[in-house]
């Protein structure tokens, strides 16, 4: 099969309240951002392209060795954990929508390490 | 106004008594209503065992209130408790715990408010106020330092709890923060099973009916005028030093900051991304509303703003604010919290913002807790849509999102009149009244209460918490730092397994917390900067796993309690709703009953109690120093 060029698929990656500030906004709300990705890649690949260009936010989301995700944000792929649908090296779709979500304390936010 | 006749004063003898530990005031303030006696007693013996709040209420609980005294007993008592580090100069200390046997469980109760109270009491000279006896009259509790008065109330009958402290601070010509003022409202005079305490404008001991208690004892209010006693920290640079930590913390850990930023409001978009934002009695967890406009800047932005700090707080966190339109625009309301906008709002289908936060005060000022008020009223607007509650049973026809008619409600259940007569049971007691279909509509544990604002069929590790507890409400709501405990940042949060592990390893955190006499939230810090706190305020040295130990005795006391009560092991599992699969959003078809029995036998063994009888082991008790239980729990 003939390699799909990269920027012909895309996912949108919604940043939410103070994960914000990792990446230009104010903490609050949400920002939006297209992230083109090539047929095959997973949510983990993608997300580390990502945050490879917003060095506060790569320093928030992965554990300090980069092996997993640290403790505070949640990432959610088309409304569900992970875990549930996706799994961290679960190839994307076209399309798809991650949301990095920050916890939030009302009460407890528990996270899929998978 | 004069005194009662009933007024007295605490005795000289009790009055000299001092604190032998550094940060506290060294005396229990005793009231007896029936009697009018009004006595003092000294305590330091057990201050590092039992630290105050919850710990000491409690303790206090377990001695002094029997099986046989049910929670509308003059014998009951309502503990009204802070801890060592109420008074003093770290974030959000004017902390207040109540305990008592409550009125939805009639078992063990443990719930929190801040606002002012903590800190005056602890300035007045007392570490906590235990009330038992009934008045024979509407009374309220006037302390001022050594001045302690039993008045009568009877010309604050029927206010709601705003109304009367501000006839309170008229009376005493005192405002701003020199009087505060705990009371009731109609609710709690007409002993809604659901009433709540509510102070110093805004701030709710809101669960397990405590409320209720107070208005069986006749008991409109306690306020007290700030004191002016001084509290001498053992060591103040240090305790100065640790409140810079924790502000420093709060204000820059990125998951700690939300809280000082925006409060709980974040709580409502969050919650609704992972399915976990109740909606309409838990028949959907999704909207067609734009979720963008329940962002916290445009949430907060609706309205105009009034700070409104606690004692000695620097959480740009709670505020007064005014409605700017609609048809109660102009009205002086409190921004409401998380929950305020969930239980008068989201989980009733109501999605207008001035008229969520108008209702919200409502139920505050009638002393009503918000989030049993959700469940009530979602229920009748489901039942009724349902066909399985009538116009005529109701009163009146009420449907999803109506403000008014649940405010309608509201004065019902008040003053339990018609329809209301039966909802101020709350949810458990008036569906199973009702049975059939309706029954099956109901959100609540088999305990007798209900869960908070949130849907726990996207929040496993909640549902768990509350139905295990022994509190009325959760025992455990995990830290921001789970790590800290040596618990997994991360978990699967369907899997049943590791949500019981995760749920039993940190039990004792709040407990702890809850009995140094501050708030949740700006000790949502790390456990070992508030031992440090607590270390610097009392010269012990105390340590993480030290907090740990007090929070699991604490747990035990209270279980041990409710066990003796006879609220055992067949009751902790949800309703039929409260544990069902959801329908729709992003926790579609995660059905916890089927995982269950397994959370619930995981959960015993991790927190080292036995499965059959609820008991916590001998051995648990042992490693607790808690060998007094083990003689009552298990004597053959
Ligand atoms: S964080 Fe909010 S509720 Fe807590 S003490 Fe501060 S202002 Fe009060």
């Amino acid at each position: 099969m003939a390699q799909i060029a990269r920027d012909s698929l895309t996912a949108q990656i919604e940043v939410t309240t103070w994960v914000t500030k990792h990446v230009g906004g104010d903490g609050s709300g949400s920002k939006l951002f297209t992230e083109p990705f090539a047929l095959g890649e997973t949510v983990r690949q993608v997300l580390r392209r990502f945050t490879a260009r917003h060095p506060e936010l790569d320093a928030a989301l992965w554990s300090p060795d980069h092996a997993e995700l640290g403790e505070h944000i949640e990432v959610i792929v088309n409304d569900a954990v992970l875990g549930v649908t996706h799994e961290l090296d679960s190839p994307l779709k076209d399309g798809d929508r991650i949301t990095l979500l920050g916890q939030f304390m009302g009460g407890s936010c528990l996270i899929m390490s998978r | 106004m004069s005194p009662t006749a009933t007024a007295s004063r605490p005795t000289t003898k009790a009055s000299a008594a001092s604190a032998t530990v550094p940060g506290y005031a060294g005396k229990l303030l005793r009231v007896n209503l029936s009697t009018g006696k009004i006595w003092t007693q000294p305590w330091a013996e057990h201050m590092r065992e039992y630290l105050g709040g919850v710990g000491l209420g409690a303790k206090i609980l377990y001695e002094e209130v029997g099986p046989k005294v049910n929670w509308d007993h003059p014998d009951n008592r309502l503990i009204l408790a802070t801890g060592p580090l109420a008074g003093l100069p770290v974030w959000g200390t004017g902390g207040l715990s109540v305990i008592t046997r409550g009125a939805q469980t009639n078992g063990a109760t443990s719930t929190q408010a801040n606002g002012f109270f903590g800190a005056a009491l602890k300035y007045s000279g007392y570490d906590a106020i235990i009330v038992q006896g009934q008045a024979k009259k509407l009374s309220y509790l006037y302390i001022n330092d050594d001045v302690v008065e039993i008045r009568d109330a009877s010309h604050l009958k029927g206010k709601d709890t705003w109304e009367t402290q501000e006839a309170l601070e008229v009376e005493h010509g005192l405002s701003g923060h020199r009087l505060s003022v705990y009371s009731i409202g109609p609710a709690g005079e007409n002993l809604v099973r659901f009433a709540a305490i509510q102070g110093d404008y805004g701030h709710v001991a809101s669960k397990n009916g405590c409320g209720a208690v107070m208005g069986k004892k006749k008991l409109k209010a306690v306020c007290i005028v700030r004191g002016t006693k001084a509290l001498t920290p053992h060591d103040a640079r240090g305790l100065v030093q640790a409140a810079d930590d924790i502000a420093h913390d709060l204000k820059t850990d990125p998951a700690a900051s939300t809280l000082y930023r925006w409060g709980t409001l974040p709580g409502v978009t969050n919650l609704y991304k992972l399915g976990a934002l109740p909606i309409k009695n838990y028949t959907t967890n999704l909207t067609t509303v734009d979720m963008t406009t329940w962002e916290p800047a445009k949430l907060r932005n609706g309205f105009d703003h009034r700070g409104h700090q606690c004692s000695a707080c620097g959480m740009h966190h709670c505020h007064i604010q005014v409605i700017r339109k609609g048809p109660k625009a102009g009205e002086l309301v409190d921004e409401p919290e998380y929950e305020g906008w969930s239980g008068a709002g989201w989980t009733i289908g109501a999605t207008d913002q001035e008229g969520i936060s108008w209702l919200n005060t409502r139920l505050d000022r009638a002393c009503v807790d918000v989030n049993e008020f959700g469940w009530v009223c979602g229920w009748v607007m489901e039942c009724m849509e349902k066909g399985y509650l009538t116009e005529k049973q109701v009163g009146f026809k009420l449907s999803w999102g109506d403000i008014d008619g649940a405010y309608r409600l509201l004065q019902m259940i008040s003053h339990r009149q018609g329809f209301g007569d039966l909802l101020a049971e709350g949810v458990k007691r008036a569906s199973e009244k009702i049975g059939g279909e309706a029954a099956k509509c109901a959100v609540y544990t088999m305990k007798g209460a209900s869960p908070r604002g949130h849907d726990h069929r996207g929040r496993w590790e909640e549902m768990l918490d509350t139905c295990t507890s022994s509190n009325g409400t959760m025992e455990s709501a995990n830290p921001t730092h789970q790590t800290e405990f040596g618990q997994p940042g991360r978990i699967n949060p369907f899997n049943g397994e590791e949500v019981a592990k995760l749920v039993g390893g940190i039990l004792g955190r709040k407990h702890f917390e809850d009995s140094l006499g501050g708030c949740i939230f700006t000790f949502r810090s790390r456990i070992e900067m508030l031992a440090r706190a607590l270390s610097a305020a009392t010269g012990w040295n105390y340590t993480m796993p030290e907090a740990l130990r007090l929070g699991r005795r604490t747990a035990a006391i209270l279980r041990a309690f409710n066990l003796r009560c006879g609220i055992g092991t067949d009751l902790e599992y949800p309703s039929a709703r409260y544990g069902s699969r959801p329908v729709d959003g992003p926790a579609k078809d995660h059905n916890i009953m089927d995982q269950w029995e397994h959370m619930v036998d995981v959960w015993y063994e991790t927190v080292g109690y036995d499965r059959k009888t609820g008991k916590p082991t001998r051995e648990t008790l042992k490693k607790l120093g808690l060998d007094w239980l083990t003689r009552d729990l298990w004597r053959k």
